[in-house]
Formats: C-alpha cells, sequence, structure tokens
C-alpha cells in the first residue's frame, strides 16, 4: 500500500430505527486491489456498499472517496461521482423493459454523446469480456442467474469506472457459474486497474480472490488482514466465520428460554 | 387507553408523513422539460395506460350509453317525454358518468399496473441502480408515466362520451324507435360546450392527475416484498377510487351546485 487509499471510511455510525449496524467502522480501501468485506448475513454489508455509494447517509463519520467526502457533496457533484463508480448488484437488477445490449448501452448512452458506432462497438466489447456477446438481443427475463449477473457486471464496467462494488456478487449461483464470476472479478480488477470491493459470505470464493479482508460483526470491524493472516486468527468469532462452524460465539439458537422449562411449560407461554 | 390515543396520534402522523412525502414526490418528478429521450419514454408510456386501457373504456362506453337510454327511455315514455332522450344521455355522460367511470376504470386497469411495475422495478433494485448509474428514477421512470396517465385519461373520457352517446342512438334510435331528429337536435339545443363540455374534461384533468400520483407514489413508496406489492396494488385502486368519488362530489357542487 503505497498509495493513500481510494475509499477511506473513518468511524462509521449508522442505524436504523432503533437497531444500530454500524459502530465505529474503519476501513481504508486501497487502490488497484479486491478488497473483500465479509461477515455473517445480516451484519449490514450491503448498508455499507449503500453508505459507500452516497444512497444512504451516516449518522456520524466519513466515507472519502478519492479524499471526497461523498455524503458532503451537492447532488449534482454526487452523480459526478458516480459515474467513476460501478455497482453490480445482488440481484443483478438489470432493467427488465431492455434488451441485454440496451442494458449495457444504458449508462453509455446517459453519460456521453458518443456515435452509435461507437456505442455499439464498446457494448461488444464489454459482452466479449462477459463472454455473452452472442446473448445481446435477448431479455433479462430470459437469461439464467449467472448470466443476468454478468450482463450487470458489463454494464456495471461499461463507463470503465475505477471502483466497482460487488453486492454479494456468488449468492445463489451454480458451481459454475460462481468459477466464473471469480475469474471475471479477478482479471477484469487485473487487466483494467480497478478498485474493486467485494460484499460477501462465500469464504471460499472471496478469499481466492482478495488482496486485503476485512470482517465485519456486531457493528464493528473484527479482524482484517490477508487471506492468509486470517486463516490462522485465533480469535474465535473469527475462526468460526472463516471455517465456517455452526456454534461457537455466534449461537446455533436463536435467544430463547431454557429448553427444559419451555417444553414442560412452567411459565404458560402460548 | 392511553396506548390508543397514543396509536392513534401515531396514525395521523404517519399519513401527514406519507401526504408530504408524496407532494414532494409529485414536485420532483412532475417538473422539468423533458428530453428528447424524455418524449419517447412519454410516448411509450402513452401506449401503455392509454391505448391498452381503450378497449374496456370504450366497451363500457358503449355498455353504459345503451342502459341510460332504456333505462331513460322507460321513464320519459311515461311523461311522452322520450324526445328528450338525447339530451338525458348526453348530459349525464359529460357532465358525470363518463369522467367518474373512465377514472374508476384506469385505476383498476392502468394505474394498479402502474404500481406494480414501479414496485417490481424497486424491489429488484432496478430504481437503485438507476440512481448509481447517474441517473435519477423519478425523471427517467416516474416522469414518463405520470404525464401519460395525466394526458391519456382525459382522452380516453372523450372517447368514452362519444361512443356513450352512440349507444344511447343505438338503442334509443334504432330500437326504441325514438325520433332520430329530436335525439339530436335535443343534444344539440341543450349542451353547452363550456358548462357541460369544459367542466366534465376539467374533471377529467383532475382525476387524471389524481389517479396516476397515487398509482405512481405507491409503487415508489411502497415495501419491496411480494407481499408489500400486493399491498400497494390494491391500495392504489381503493384510493384512487375513492378520491375520485369524494372529488366528484367536491368538483359537482362547486360547478352545477350554484354557488357562483
Amino acid at each position: 500500500m503505497i498509495d493513500s487509499p481510494f475509499v477511506e471510511v473513518s468511524n462509521l455510525h449508522f442505524s436504523r430505527g432503533e437497531k444500530v449496524i454500524f459502530s465505529g467502522v474503519e476501513l481504508q480501501i486501497p487502490r488497484g486491489r479486491i478488497t473483500a468485506v465479509m461477515g455473517p448475513s445480516g451484519t449490514g454489508k450491503t448498508t455499507l456498499l449503500k453508505l459507500v455509494g452516497g444512497q444512504l447517509a451516516p449518522d456520524a463519520g466519513r466515507v472519502l472517496i478519492d479524499g471526497q467526502d461523498v455524503h458532503a457533496l451537492s447532488r449534482k457533484a454526487l452523480f459526478t461521482l458516480r459515474r467513476r463508480m460501478g455497482m453490480l448488484f445482488q440481484s443483478g437488477a438489470l432493467f427488465s423493459d431492455l434488451s441485454v445490449f440496451e442494458n449495457v448501452a444504458f449508462p453509455l448512452r446517459v453519460h456521453t454523446d458518443l456515435p452509435p458506432t461507437m456505442i455499439r462497438d464498446l457494448v461488444l466489447m464489454k459482452l466479449q469480456a462477459v463472454g455473452l456477446r452472442g446473448a445481446r438481443e435477448l431479455m433479462p427475463a430470459e437469461l439464467s442467474g449467472g448470466m443476468a449477473r454478468r450482463v450487470a457486471l458489463a454494464r456495471a464496467i461499461a463507463l470503465d469506472p475505477e471502483l466497482v462494488l460487488y453486492d454479494e456478487p456468488f449468492v445463489g449461483q451454480d458451481p459454475i457459474s460462481k468459477g466464473v464470476l471469480v475469474q471475471l472479478i479477478k482479471q477484469l480488477n487485473d487487466a483494467l486497474g480497478l478498485t474493486s470491493v467485494v460484499v460477501s459470505h462465500d469464504i471460499q470464493e472471496t478469499l481466492s480472490i482478495a488482496d486485503y479482508v476485512y470482517v465485519i460483526a456486531d457493528g464493528q470491524v473484527m479482524a482484517h488482514g490477508t487471506p492468509d493472516s486470517l486463516d490462522i486468527d485465533d480469535d474465535p468469532r473469527v475462526s468460526q466465520f472463516v471455517h465456517g462452524e455452526p456454534d461457537g460465539p455466534v449461537p446455533f439458537h436463536y435467544p430463547a428460554p431454557d429448553y427444559f422449562h419451555d417444553i414442560l411449560n412452567l411459565e404458560g407461554r402460548p | 387507553m392511553i396506548g390508543r390515543i397514543l396509536s392513534l396520534g401515531r396514525r395521523g402522523c404517519d399519513v401527514l408523513e406519507a401526504l408530504g412525502r408524496s407532494g414532494l414526490f409529485l414536485a420532483q418528478s412532475g417538473v422539468g422539460i423533458p428530453s428528447r429521450e424524455g418524449w419517447y419514454l412519454w410516448l411509450r408510456q402513452m401506449h401503455f395506460v392509454g391505448v391498452l386501457s381503450l378497449a374496456i373504456v370504450l366497451v363500457s362506453g358503449l355498455f353504459i350509453g345503451m342502459v341510460l337510454a332504456l333505462q331513460g327511455y322507460t321513464i320519459l315514455v311515461d311523461f311522452g317525454a322520450e324526445q328528450a332522450l338525447g339530451q338525458m344521455v348526453s348530459l349525464s355522460l359529460l357532465r358525470e358518468l363518463s369522467p367518474v367511470v373512465a377514472a374508476l376504470l384506469f385505476a383498476g386497469r392502468a394505474g394498479s399496473a402502474l404500481t406494480a411495475e414501479i414496485g417490481l422495478m424497486k424491489a429488484t433494485e432496478q430504481l437503485t441502480s438507476m440512481e448509481m448509474i447517474g441517473v435519477d428514477p423519478l425523471r427517467r421512470v416516474v416522469a414518463p408515466r405520470l404525464w401519460a396517465g395525466f394526458v391519456a385519461l382525459p382522452l380516453l373520457t372523450v372517447g368514452f362520451s362519444v361512443i356513450g352517446i352512440y349507444g344511447g342512438y343505438l338503442v334509443g334510435v334504432e330500437w326504441l324507435g325514438v325520433f332520430e331528429g329530436s335525439y339530436w337536435g335535443n343534444m344539440q339545443a341543450s349542451v353547452d360546450f363550456i358548462e357541460d363540455v369544459g367542466n366534465g374534461m376539467v374533471k377529467s384533468l383532475v382525476f387524471a392527475l389524481v389517479v396516476t400520483w397515487i398509482a405512481v407514489f405507491q409503487g415508489y413508496d411502497l415495501v419491496p416484498t411480494s407481499e408489500g406489492i400486493s399491498r400497494a396494488t390494491t391500495r392504489t385502486v381503493v384510493y384512487s377510487s375513492l378520491a375520485v368519488l369524494g372529488l366528484d362530489f367536491v368538483l359537482t357542487a362547486l360547478m352545477f351546485g350554484g354557488f357562483s
């Protein structure tokens, strides 16, 4: 890490109603690398991406992207900054009324005045990169889940962003498309010099490509380091998560009254 | 008891908050000059909410005109006044039935579809991803639909009136034998363009705004789950029907109540 970090999250606090999601999260995302943010479901990993993308505002703390405070920007400056980011949504979030080609062309049409032939070339290049040049005529409803995510990836990189945020890219994918996505994320990162943030709880896939990993739980960064250093971390919480053990500091049971009492129903509960 | 009062107050606050949100929502999406692409998007929505609603609106209009003529004839003929049938059919349609029934049909046919469509776009994160690409979904998704509804419903109402009057003609003149000259002549003599046609169109414009506004807002504001979408779709139909009927009373009182 010679450069200053591309994304810097400092002392981030965020809550939804009564529920505290983050209390003092610190992250530094280095330029040109793949940084993974991991953690059990429901720890607000997607929320973190939305805070970085400026869709939600934190209660306290700052998010700096390339030195700019995301939440202090005007709406116009924020939209300009977003042109430098791509985001891959969990569901793909393709526009269902546009074909694959038009979906990828969408950011180009909105943000540039390029002639149609050049847009066509660019779209075909992006689709070629994700291996779906032949599927350009299809509508999103005709795609499998893995294909939809690849098209969404092509759309996310259409404007050659500097930062790509991946929200659970591997969830619900079969092993083949998981493998394809892992490779794509890695290749794109290396080929285009992107800074990537991968939010995920798929340990094997994520650790195989990440340069640096943050583990988030209970609203805070529980551990961070390179994938190898996490593997041998002796914090029981980290080791439970990284090795996928069903019971441990994160309990298997949802909090409940004593089992014996509950079965005999000594307290007369419904 | 205290709890009940508290929850009542909370409900009241929620309602006010939703009203405020919907007002802001209307202001943010309704204003602004559309780009060339905006016109194209608007035209496409005109097709969805306008052209595709034509069939149900026209068929209903025809039947309502026919029923009006049939019912009107049986009463008027007792007084020997069946010559006034054209006047009765046209005035009831232009002043009252066309704007109201067309708006109710529109809420059911197009309003619910708008809510479900926008809601599904929200549930599948399409609106969020549009925002991340740097496009305001209010301008790109909501505005064309809002304007299409606002323009389409008054046009549909005109179609409803025309075909309803023709339906009245079919039953009254062709079937029951009212003299054709008096059907059209009495109509011409008694229908005032500003008073009757104009006021009917004003009603229709108001209904168009309210129904489309409710529909797109319910879609944009819903809880993005399958249950949320179904609830919002129901709410669109219920709220817009109630709003149309309630506003119709107010507007009728203002226009024809003799207060001015």
